[in-house]
């Protein structure tokens, strides 16, 4: 199967260094404290954030800071055949550790210490780097209900296929065979927040994809940051706030 | 980064100015002598605290930081149970602000009043149902927050008689009296202060 093709085009059209379409809506949900929809190309992700509040389980009480529950799963119609998940797939469990683990880093959880944040992703469509558009459907989530940040955390995965290094890859060139690196980055302060790997890929050619991915990240970053931007824009507006100066 | 922030939106991450021409506010963290943003919301300036000091800038996300009580706060609590040597609450707001979830705290018995702790009687002091104005004196245990109110301004500020169900009025600061029925009972009342010029 060939997955660049000799003038340099993808599967879908892409360039190798492309991103596919992205879309952010912000506050979809009215019961959560703050929720978005991340969609990239046809993977869509939709991201529910609970909290700051009181620690259910007191066991699970931190006295530096807040405990962050994360939950990801998949709906039963994500796929291209309808399957049925349970809870404790293990999948599931462990892309859940993995969203926990990236967020519990750009969430400044020393300022709001004895309380617990909850983070509930839930894929509705399933094109490949699912894994990505939680992480940044979460941050979005995060940053809509109000919870203090460090950075915009973006993620976004890069493969190698064909020896090109690709970007954002979908899920028919996820099957491919090939690696698939996932990168978060938090973009301003310039550090890498997650890195996880799939499959083998020289050590010469890492660098190289890491690279691809890293400015990925960088982008979605950017297109983040103006989604939210113009959503509290539009909110301030709607409640006549516009036009007062501080 | 200009000298003056101006009143754009900033985003999580975004650099604001450097610590020497800014102290950091809400919603604002120092990384590296440089001020970024912690939260999506407008840039504010407030005036130094002291002569000569650096401006105070903060972001102001949308609905308010998330709140979390901390010792200092006062607190407006609503007792759920009381027992002999301590009563619990439910934690309501922090100071003027609503909270969306209730925190427990506990009122022990030593930290009911100054004087004459060890003759305290918890249901004299406060019943189930009171709202009562409390301050935090710790983060507590693993259960609920410490609070106290050992000071004349804290204390029931508002209670429902037992006879009649309606709003009882401050009588001492040991009674409130029932406006119906006349029947007076205890309480721990809070004195409020009066503002000058009201009845």
């Amino acid at each position: 199967m060939e997955y660049v093709s000799p003038e340099g085009l993808r599967l879908d059209g892409r360039r190798p260094r492309e991103l596919r379409r992205i879309n952010c809506q912000l506050d979809v949900l009215s019961n959560a404290d703050g929720s978005a929809i991340f969609e990239m190309g046809n993977t869509k992700v939709l991201a529910a954030v609970f909290g700051p509040h009181a620690v259910t389980r007191r066991s699970d009480v931190r006295e530096e800071g807040a405990v962050v529950v994360c939950e990801y799963s998949m709906a039963a119609f994500s796929t291209g055949e309808r399957r049925r998940r349970g809870k404790g797939d293990r999948r599931s469990t462990e892309l859940s550790l993995v969203i926990r683990n990236t967020l519990e880093q750009a969430i400044m959880t020393e300022l709001l210490p004895r309380s617990q944040i909850d983070v509930y992703v839930q894929v509705l469509q399933a094109d490949g780097g699912t894994r990505c558009a939680a992480i940044n459907a979460a941050v979005l989530a995060l940053a809509a209900a109000g919870v203090p940040l460090r950075d915009l955390v973006a993620a976004c995965a890069a493969g190698h296929l064909d020896a090109t290094p690709l970007l954002d890859l979908n899920y028919s060139e996820d099957a491919g065979g090939g690696p698939d690196l996932a990168v978060a980055l938090a973009p301003r302060l310039d550090q890498l927040v997650l890195v996880q790997m799939d499959n083998r890929l020289p050590v010469d050619t890492f660098q190289a994809v890491l690279e691809l991915a890293r400015e990925g990240c960088r982008t979605i970053s950017s297109v983040m940051r103006g989604a939210l931007l113009e959503h509290t824009r539009r909110l301030a507006l709607a409640r006549g706030m516009a036009g007062s100066s501080a | 980064m200009a000298a003056e922030p101006g009143t754009a939106l900033v985003c999580p991450g975004d650099r604001l100015g450097t610590t020497d021409a800014f102290c950091p506010g809400e919603g604002v963290y120092v990384r590296d002598g440089f001020l970024l943003a912690a939260v999506v919301g407008r840039q504010r300036l407030e005036a130094p605290a002291e002569q000569g000091g650096r401006p105070v800038l903060h972001v102001a996300g949308r609905g308010g930081a998330p709140l979390v009580p901390k010792p200092g706060d006062v607190v407006t609590v609503k007792i759920s149970r009381v027992g002999q040597t301590a009563c619990q609450a439910l934690i309501m707001c922090v100071g003027r602000q609503a909270l969306s979830t209730e925190f427990k705290g506990v009122i022990r018995q030593q930290d009911v009043r100054s004087t004459e702790i060890d003759k305290v009687v918890m249901y004299d002091c406060f019943r189930p149902g009171d709202i009562v104005r409390a301050e935090v004196v710790s983060l507590g245990d693993a259960r609920s927050y410490y609070l106290s109110t050992a000071k004349n301004e804290l204390g029931v500020v508002y209670a429902r008689s037992a006879a009649a169900g309606a709003p009882m009025l401050p009588a001492s600061w040991v009674t409130m009296q029932c406006p119906e029925t006349q029947t007076v009972e205890k309480r721990k009342v809070a004195r409020l202060a009066v503002v000058a010029g009201q009845a």
